[in-house]
């Protein structure tokens, strides 16, 4: 377990404040609302803590919260009023299939290089937006399988859905921010 | 379904799967042969596997030099202080 000793409130600012700060701010671009993001992962990683299990580092602990406060932070901004419910959601992914099964909104090419991708804001800003404007239960499953990397027992317990329930949210949640990124990424 | 009758639908769906379990040999080899022969599904399959890779990366590297500053000094001591309170 890594850094577990250093599960100290105390010594987190110092340790970790400024590369949580800097991860913010690329993400947000504003100084002040970086710096708010920060004292709220902090704060609620200090509530938390106890539940810290040491399956992670600290730091990645650490990163985790603060990404969930970056997506909470998107969609309290102003994509509350997008929120789509997962009912409805079925006829949303079922729209790029065509009746035979071939794709009928084709996926396009991505002009970007995986390496660099997290450098480039435009295509992390459309991904956080993205994420943001996901049913609130779809962007939860996303977010604890691929942010957090839980398992699927794990989410399944979280949100008290059968494993199917678990692989069919997933599936929805990739298809719809996948083709929202595409659509709102202004690729250069 | 016999795996040659896999549609790109069904091959989206078992490849968003296998990234949550892991799937029958013969499911895997045949997702991946129609993957290798449609450049469709073969950019959904990197492209899923990108935002993987981005949803996980801690990776601020690379970034513009002014984004090198880190907390000010008052921002520090006030989170400082609200850990305490």
């Amino acid at each position: 377990m890594e850094n577990a000793s250093l599960l100290n409130p105390d010594v987190w600012v110092d340790q970790y404040g400024d590369i949580l700060f800097r991860f913010a701010l690329q993400r947000i671009g504003d100084t002040g609302i970086a710096e708010e993001l920060v004292q709220e992962t902090f704060l609620a990683a200090m509530r938390a803590k106890d539940r810290f299990k040491g399956q992670s580092s600290e730091k990645t602990w650490l990163f985790g919260i603060l990404k969930h406060k970056i997506v909470d932070h998107y969609r309290r901004r102003k994509y509350d009023h997008l929120d789509m419910n997962v009912e409805n959601f079925s006829e949303t992914t079922d729209k790029f299939f065509s009746d035979n099964g071939k794709w009928r909104i084709q996926p396009t090419s991505w002009n970007i290089n995986p390496v660099e991708a997290h450098e480039q804001r435009e295509f992390m800003d459309a991904f956080y937006q993205c994420l943001s404007q996901m049913p609130q239960r779809l962007a939860d499953a996303f977010v604890y399988r691929e942010v957090d990397g839980l398992s699927t027992e794990e989410i399944r317990k979280v949100m008290d859905i059968t494993a199917s329930n678990c692989w069919v949210m997933l599936y929805r949640a990739r298809m719809l921010l996948r083709r929202c990124i595409e659509t709102n990424w202004t690729q250069t | 379904m016999k795996h040659w009758m896999f549609c790109c639908k069904d091959v989206s769906q078992k490849f968003s799967e296998s990234m949550d379990r892991k799937l029958p040999l013969d499911d895997r080899i045949f997702i991946r042969f129609h993957q290798l022969m449609c450049r469709y599904c073969s950019r959904f399959r990197r492209q899923l596997l990108l935002l993987r890779e981005l949803s996980r990366s801690d990776n601020i590297a690379g970034m513009p030099q002014d984004f090198s500053a880190g907390l000010s000094l008052e921002a520090r001591e006030r989170i400082k202080a609200s850990l305490k309170a």
